[in-house]
């Protein structure tokens, strides 16, 4: 009984079990899962991989390095005009930001194969998820994997008004999002540049990250908050001269008006690839959002809307009802989600608290896994699953292309679906095999697939699968029935 | 490579009970060659960059630089996308027709209640099984159908069995005896077993077919494979009546121009390539291709266009009583924008799917209105389509 607790605490919280693992969660589950509520277990060493800032610093230097020494160059060679230099400089920061994704894959499928604290991990990803950031162009390819290690990892057990903000104002979000380009529709820079509001984040904030649809928010919310969001940006050379265009226009008059352009546009070249917020872009005036009216300081505007909107019980119930169908089932029962509910706001949206209450879910602690993995679970439990080191080879992008759920490349701001319809359809079901069946081939060196069943599922495994591994005529084929069991399907 | 088809088929009659394209139920005899194919364009398309009004009084200042000089002009004041010339040329031959004012009964502006509603044919709350997988259950004939892609799309799910979905494999196969004893372990996992069982089915009509080995979530690169696969299915003796594709990508809050023309190109080479595919059978099939909403009427800060509600509707094949312009225009007047900001819609698209069961399909009104789409009564099937 105690083994298929342990077994439950490793698989449903954790990401599969490790080779003893089972054993070291079955004297006390609860307990060793709440050891796992750390800040610290949420990080993984940053390494040799980029931060955003250096990211988006590399992308401006290179720019703006090869129009500098254009200009030096007094006899320009003919072989080699200034438009193709440009373009070859931005194609190798383009490789450069594919190989940097690349690495941040590769970190971050090692951490989830070894780490010793797989509840927090799975909490992060939990998070990164709803935070939903994709590589879906050249400009975000290079800030997905940062925006996880700089926006989630270091907030996940902090408090979620923290966790919000520090999403909404990253410099990967505030692009994927289109806010870094929103403009206020009555500023200088919109009547002289043709820009202007987009209400994406906003929107997207609303539906996803805080209340979820069809809470009681409406179009003009949108727009308000859009307006509130307006003038939060990432700085760049762009940015820097939109600021002074808009003062200049302002009527900063003469020489005391050219030294405040000057210094303000320097306050932005120096924080190039950072969240910024420049004044004139922002909309001007109070703004109306569900009812409240936000005046004072421009800059604190979108981060006093977003506190409001981290305590609506909306918010609560919407991050609930998510927790609950992640950890109990596709359909959680209302029990599950009022108890989360209230720890949420009990705690005021305190997430080592909500963490514990997902834990202390009696629901969620039903011998049969009620999850189906998504294809990420699948391999992560896997290779945990023969003690592994990393992911399949270091190289599991084919893999994870050929599953269609290659990391930081979700379809759309909500995310990877989190139920069993969408991932359980024939097609994916023939991917699953043909995975199965690859990799089988590689994981039976030395271990009987009777053991990797018995370390990976323990008393969670039925008799009718331990029977079918047990009868199969290869060691490949019982490791491919292993995989593909329903028990290890599922978490 | 028939040897070894031949093979699975024997295993899959043995044990899988389920069968993608039941035998023995042939397809109803005025019904036979009749194919639907339904294109979802994930995002919300902008249908007014697609086929612009371009004597509409108020487009030029609304739209400005988002509308392509170039467009091909078709009738009554719209233009198709230069983008797009095969679909120009279907609908001057009569074989492509369009809604240009076309949309659900939903009025919020999320893509994905959106999509869920226009996939499960509700008005207000989502369910959990598709349109599509209820008019199979009540199909007047043995029909099936099959979705491109590696996930099952909510319009096919639900309790109606006779629904697959295939995607391109880049592992080696598992041998018939691992998948004998798998179909055996998932006996008691009705999940599971309908999943490998129809999944097996699928390959066997694919079986072969060469493609871009990169599977996965498709982009514009992906449109022209993805049809030609729905052809192949399609076009098989005793093949599916129905395909499904989805086509992701087209939310263009920003830069729309350029991905919009990178996407138009992609959907038009695939649709040319699908009449390709199903040879004769293109005469007697017809597509729709819709999105859950359209865009805002004015152009944003970033060259682009934020969610709208009425949208455009693309109808062709050789079944399609083309040429025409369905519905009436709203015009962009400022009056006649949905809260000032959004075309109207004109022709609700229930009223499209069910016109095109019935007539193209068969199945009755009765059910169109009380089971497939429920208590749809109030929007009757639109006659004359095919």
């Amino acid at each position: 009984m105690t083994r298929l607790m342990g077994a439950i605490a490793a698989t449903r919280f954790g990401l599969g079990a490790r080779p003893g693992e089972i054993n070291d969660a079955a004297s006390d589950p609860r307990a060793w899962l709440k050891a796992q509520i750390r800040p610290d277990a949420a990080l993984i060493p940053p390494g040799e991989l980029m931060s955003s800032k250096q990211v988006l610093e590399a992308r401006v230097d290179g720019l703006l390095g090869q129009r500098r020494s254009g200009e030096e160059d007094k006899v320009r060679p003919s072989a080699n005009p200034a438009e193709e230099v440009q373009k070859a400089v931005l194609q190798q920061v383009q490789r450069e930001a594919r190989e940097g994704l690349q690495k941040e894959i590769e970190a971050r499928s090692r951490h989830a194969a070894i780490t010793p604290d797989p509840f927090a991990e799975r909490w992060v990803r939990f998070w990164s998820n709803h935070f939903t950031v994709a590589a879906r162009n050249a400009q975000m390819i290079g800030l997905v994997g940062p925006f996880e290690r700089e926006a989630i990892r270091p907030h996940v057990f902090g408090r979620f008004e923290t966790l919000l903000a520090a999403s909404s104002f990253h410099p990967a979000m505030l692009t994927y999002l289109d806010a870094a380009r929103s403009v206020g529709p009555s500023t200088v820079a919109a009547r002289q540049r043709d820009v202007g509001l987009n209400e994406n984040l906003a929107r997207e904030i609303l539906e996803l990250h805080t209340m979820g649809v069809g809470s009681g928010y409406d179009q003009a919310d949108i727009i308000e908050f859009a307006k509130a969001l307006t003038g939060w940006t990432v700085g760049s050379p762009l940015t820097a001269r939109l600021a002074s265009l808009g003062m200049e226009a302002a009527g900063a008059r003469a020489a005391r008006g050219a030294r405040a352009r000057q210094a303000a546009r320097r306050r932005i070249l120096e924080q190039i690839g950072e969240a910024v917020f420049v004044e004139e872009l922002h909309e001007p005036g109070p703004r109306k959002v569900l009812g409240i009216v936000y005046s004072g300081s421009a800059e604190q505007q979108a981060e006093r809307i977003l506190r409001d909107l981290s305590s609506n019980p909306a918010t609560a119930r919407h991050i609930a009802f998510k927790l609950a169908r992640h950890f109990v089932s596709d359909t959680p029962p209302a029990s599950a989600t009022k108890k989360l509910e209230d720890a949420y706001l009990r705690s005021e949206g305190d997430l080592s608290v909500l963490a514990g209450a997902v834990i202390d879910l009696d629901e969620a602690w039903g011998a049969q896994p009620q999850k189906f993995k998504c294809p990420e679970e699948l391999l992560i439990s896997a290779s945990r699953a023969t003690g592994s080191q990393t992911t399949f080879g270091g190289a599991p992008r084919q893999i994870y292309v050929s599953l269609a759920q290659q990391p930081f490349t979700a379809p759309s701001p909500a995310g990877w679906p989190d139920d069993t319809a969408s991932w359980s359809g024939a097609d994916a079901m023939k991917k699953r095999l043909e995975w199965a069946n690859a990799v089988s081939r590689r994981m039976v060196r030395g271990e009987a697939p009777t053991s990797f069943l018995d370390q990976a599922l323990a008393d969670l495994a039925s008799k009718r699968t331990r029977d079918a591994v047990a009868r199969a005529e290869s060691a490949e084929q019982g490791m491919t029935i292993a995989l593909m069991s329903p028990e290890f399907q599922r978490r | 490579m028939l040897q070894r088809l031949s093979r699975r088929a024997v295993l899959l009659a043995g044990c899988a009970g389920v069968l993608v394209a039941p035998k023995g139920r042939a397809a109803t005899p005025d019904s036979r060659g009749r194919k639907l194919i339904v294109v979802i364009l994930r995002g919300a398309a902008d249908g007014l960059a697609i086929l612009p009004k371009i004597d509409d009084p108020d487009i030029e200042a609304y739209r400005g630089l988002l509308v392509d000089r170039n467009a091909a002009p078709l009738s009554d004041g719209f233009a198709l996308h230069s983008a797009m010339p095969t679909l120009a040329a279907m609908y001057r031959s009569g074989e492509a027709a369009f809604v240009p004012a076309f949309g659900g009964p939903y009025r919020e502006r999320s893509h994905f209640e959106a999509q869920d509603l226009l996939e499960c044919g509700e008005v207000r709350n989502v369910v959990a099984d598709g349109w599509l997988n209820r008019a199979l259950q009540r199909a007047p004939g043995g029909y099936s159908a099959v979705s491109i892609g590696p996930a099952q799309p909510l319009i096919l799910r639900g309790d109606a069995q006779n629904v697959s979905s295939w995607s391109p494999a880049v592992l080696p196969e598992a041998s018939d005896d691992t998948i004998v004893r798998l179909m055996d372990l998932y006996e008691t996992d009705p999940v599971l077993k309908q999943a490998l069982s129809a999944a097996l089915g699928a390959d066997m009509v694919a079986g072969g077919m060469a493609m871009d080995s990169m599977g996965g979530r498709g982009g514009p690169a992906q449109y022209v494979q993805q049809f030609e696969a729905a052809g192949r299915f399609l076009a098989q003796p005793d093949g599916p009546e129905i395909a499904v594709v989805s086509l992701e990508g087209w939310d263009t809050h920003t830069q729309q121009n350029q991905m919009l023309r990178q996407r138009l190109a992609a959907l038009d080479n695939a649709i040319r390539r699908l009449r390709e595919t199903l040879g004769e059978i293109w005469k007697t099939s017809a597509l729709i291709a819709v999105s859950e909403f359209g865009r805002t009427v004015r152009v944003n800060g970033g060259q682009g266009t934020d969610h709208g509600t009425g949208g455009l509707a693309i109808l062709a094949g050789g079944a399609v009583k083309g040429g025409r312009m369905l519905g009436d225009w709203p015009t962009l007047k400022a009056a006649a924008l949905f809260e000032g900001r959004d075309l109207m819609p004109t022709v609700e698209s229930r009223s499209i799917f069910k016109g095109l069961l019935r007539d193209h399909l068969g199945w009755t009104t009765r059910d169109l209105n009380g089971f497939i789409f429920p208590d749809s009564a109030a929007v009757p099937p639109a006659g004359g389509l095919v």
